[in-house]
């Protein structure tokens, strides 16, 4: 344990100091501590109930959403969400949350966990309970394909924790072997399909015989309710189920299915409740079902859970609407070297009302600096969907803007609706300024800056075209 | 009509290469993609074919594909002999290796019709920038992998790598080709990226007049990333 306090200690300090810098200290003090202990995670205290929340996309909204529910039910919640979400992050939060004679001052962790570092965290980290929003492709150079991510979770996968997982995702809710489950899921709607139009969709074989499977309804990529014909194999019935969703009235219904665990606890666990719908787009109703089913679970009163959502919105710097003398203008990020992420936004583009043009700037920063930046993730994302008649213009900027020209004309977008250039501010030059045609600028997590320049750009071209004033009105949405 | 066989498209389809094929599709007016999956009888068993294509899969993938394969190992053999054009993408290559050794030394039999094994690292992702050659052409791309193949291909390999490994970090020697088999590590997709190499693979399956979609903006593109991977201060890793 000399080690440990060693750690502990000039973890402390490392804090600290940074923090007299003026300083996050979200992830240096953890890495200190591991570097000092290696198996630091596993000796320092911890709260007695930890909530793990990992998964390829939508993480960081239903950690937030939980930590947020359970600081208004008076719980002294400890969270990684300001800091990183491997090891060393966590191992900063721990830090964060003792005393000098490693006692927890916490009652109940919420862990954002990145999917990659379960190896290194689930031996000393056993969660509670663990929420896996979904499973796709992501980085390819990081992640591979998501049977890589789905065996290396699995590996290291406590037996104790209780797995909260997405029914209508084929590859999660095949998590843990003898681990108990819940599900969440939502009710089949009527935009689904029988066939998935992306290019991407990673579970077309029944894993236990490899037959076709077939579905009863496909959302998006492999997310939806399939069986296969062959063996009887079907996807897991959801504990709970969005019902019903309401666009007008901002309401969905979740329903409590009546399996034995509900009927034990008492009948009226088995009803169905309306919440807030916190953001109008299919993923973050995912989020809004996986998190009602954890607080569910957690034991906390439906009507406490309903005034929760009551208060919430999903906004931020993912998306940023205004309007600017009457053009509205729409900054969305779509996380690049990840088609999943880009090909819902661009899902979510063209089935918005309405002629757009659009700035695409998804390079990525780094590897334009020092190296040429892996490509083939083009060619797994659905650039078709941008070929659409409501999208009149396809304006992209950046360092590899001719490989996205190129990948855009082999979707079929005819050439007379692309632009590209390699500065990205001049991308804003070739706008129409139409009021009849919304604006969006797509664009990388890391480019957000250039994105925000660009955007004032678009902002100054509008207003030394009008010279009106501007009225700015945030208004919340996206498509994640 | 030039006929293209697609292997077990339901699982080997990683890493954007179906595009190969979507992009000879837009490239080539009288052709014909033929889909196969794993319930189906390979097309090539009974019947000509022009090109059979595999593109990456899965580790799990790989054991399902080899199972499949086994039975026709020798007709394969016999095509290869006869000149059969392959293109086998990925980790694709190595189901026609002699096997696959997971880190625990355990092995998966491969078909055996190559000289070549791979040893996988799962927990070690490669990746690397590619610049290499075949014949005069230059060949740009990417690798982005879990396994390398070891064994001599110094008489047999695809591309000769300029920048970047070969099938493994050691060597100098990408792919292998056995006749008109070809098999890489490559990942581009490599005839989007690579217009010249796709006008000698077209060649090669006995077409003439060549124009390939959207040819300017495809030789733009190469032109633009073969400076940046000719030039010593990009970082390959």
């Amino acid at each position: 344990m000399i080690k440990f306090y060693i750690a502990l200690y000039t973890a402390k300090i490392v804090r600290t100091m940074l923090k007299i810098l003026g300083r996050k200290a979200t992830f240096f003090p953890g890495r200190v501590a591991i570097t000092i202990c290696k198996d630091f995670l596993g000796k320092i205290d911890k709260p007695k109930q930890i909530i793990g929340v990992t998964g390829t996309n939508g993480k960081t909204t239903v950690c937030n959403l939980i930590i947020d529910a359970l600081n208004k039910n008076n719980y002294k919640v400890l969270d990684n969400r300001l800091g990183s979400n491997i090891d060393a992050g966590i191992a900063a939060a721990f830090i964060s949350g003792v005393n000098i004679r490693n006692k927890t001052k916490y009652e109940i962790a919420v862990l954002e966990i990145d999917e990659r570092s379960s190896p290194k965290v689930f031996p000393y980290v056993k969660p509670t309970y663990l929420v896996c929003t979904n499973l796709f492709r992501d980085s390819i150079r990081r992640n591979a394909h998501p049977e890589f991510i789905l065996n290396i979770i699995n590996k290291n996968l406590p037996v104790e924790t209780k797995l909260i997982l997405n029914a209508d995702d084929l590859i999660s809710s095949s998590l843990g072997t003898t681990n108990e489950k819940t599900y969440f899921a939502i009710d089949k709607l009527d935009t689904d399909k029988t066939e998935s139009d992306n290019i991407i969709n990673d579970v077309r074989i029944c894993p236990k015989c490899h037959a076709k499977l077939k579905y009863n309804y496909v959302r998006y990529h492999h997310i939806g309710n399939a069986y296969c014909p062959n063996c009887g194999f079907k996807s897991p019935k959801p504990d709970y189920a969005v019902t019903k969703i309401d666009f007008e009235k901002n309401k969905i219904a979740v329903k409590r299915n009546g399996n034995e665990k509900f009927a034990q606890k008492g009948a009226s666990l088995m009803g169905e409740k309306e919440y807030k719908l916190i953001s109008n787009s299919i993923f973050n109703i995912y989020n809004e079902a996986a998190v009602i089913a954890l607080l569910c679970e957690l034991g906390m009163e439906e009507e406490n859970i309903q005034k929760v959502f009551d208060e919430e919105n999903i906004v931020g710097s993912r998306y940023k609407e205004e309007k600017v003398n009457g053009i509205k203008i729409v900054s969305h990020m779509a996380k690049g070297q990840n088609p999943i992420a880009c090909s819902c936004v661009f899902d979510y583009i063209r089935s918005e009302k309405g002629k757009k043009e659009i700035i695409l700037l998804l390079f990525d920063l780094f590897d334009a600096k020092e190296s040429s930046e892996n490509i083939t993730w083009l060619y797994d994302c659905d650039f078709e969907f941008l070929n659409s008649n409501d999208i009149d213009k396809i304006i992209i900027g950046g360092p590899r803007a001719q490989d996205f020209y190129l990948r855009l004309l082999i979707a079929g977008v005819p050439k007379e609706k692309l632009v590209f250039t390699e500065e990205p501010k001049e991308t804003a030059n070739y706008l129409s300024l139409d009021k009849e045609k919304d604006i969006y600028i797509l664009f990388e997590l890391y480019d957000e800056q250039i994105a925000n320049d660009v955007r004032a750009e678009v902002k100054n071209r509008i207003q030394n075209s009008t010279k009106d004033k501007t009225e700015e009105q945030q208004i919340s949405g996206g498509a994640n | 009509m030039l006929k293209i066989e697609v292997l077990f498209p339901e699982i080997c389809n990683l890493f954007g290469n179906m595009y190969n094929i979507k992009y000879l599709e837009k490239s080539v007016q009288d052709i014909e993609i033929i889909y196969t999956s794993l319930t189906d009888t390979p097309k090539f068993v009974d019947e000509k074919v022009d090109m059979i294509y595999m593109a990456p899969m899965t580790e799990n993938s790989q054991e399902l594909v080899i199972e499949k394969l086994k039975p026709y190992t020798d007709k394969i053999k016999e095509l290869i002999e006869q000149n059969q054009l392959f293109l086998v993408i990925g980790n694709a290559l190595e189901i026609f290796g002699k096997y696959i050794e997971n880190e625990d030394g355990s092995r998966i039999e491969g078909l055996g019709i190559t000289n070549l094994y791979a040893k996988r690292d799962m927990m070690h992702r490669y990746n690397s920038l590619f610049l290499g050659k075949i014949e005069d052409i230059k060949i740009v791309g990417f690798k982005s992998q879990f396994a390398m193949s070891y064994g001599d291909n110094s008489s047999n390999y695809l591309f000769d790598a300029l920048k970047g490994p070969g099938i493994n970090e050691e060597s100098k020697f990408e792919g292998v080709r056995i006749n008109n088999f070809m098999g890489t590590y490559v990942l581009g997709p490599i005839l989007v990226l690579n217009p010249d190499f796709t006008k000698y693979f077209l060649k090669l399956m006995g077409i003439k007049d060549i124009n390939l979609a959207y040819e300017e903006e495809a030789v733009s593109c190469y032109k633009i990333r073969l400076k940046e991977f000719e030039n010593p201060e990009t970082n390959y890793d």
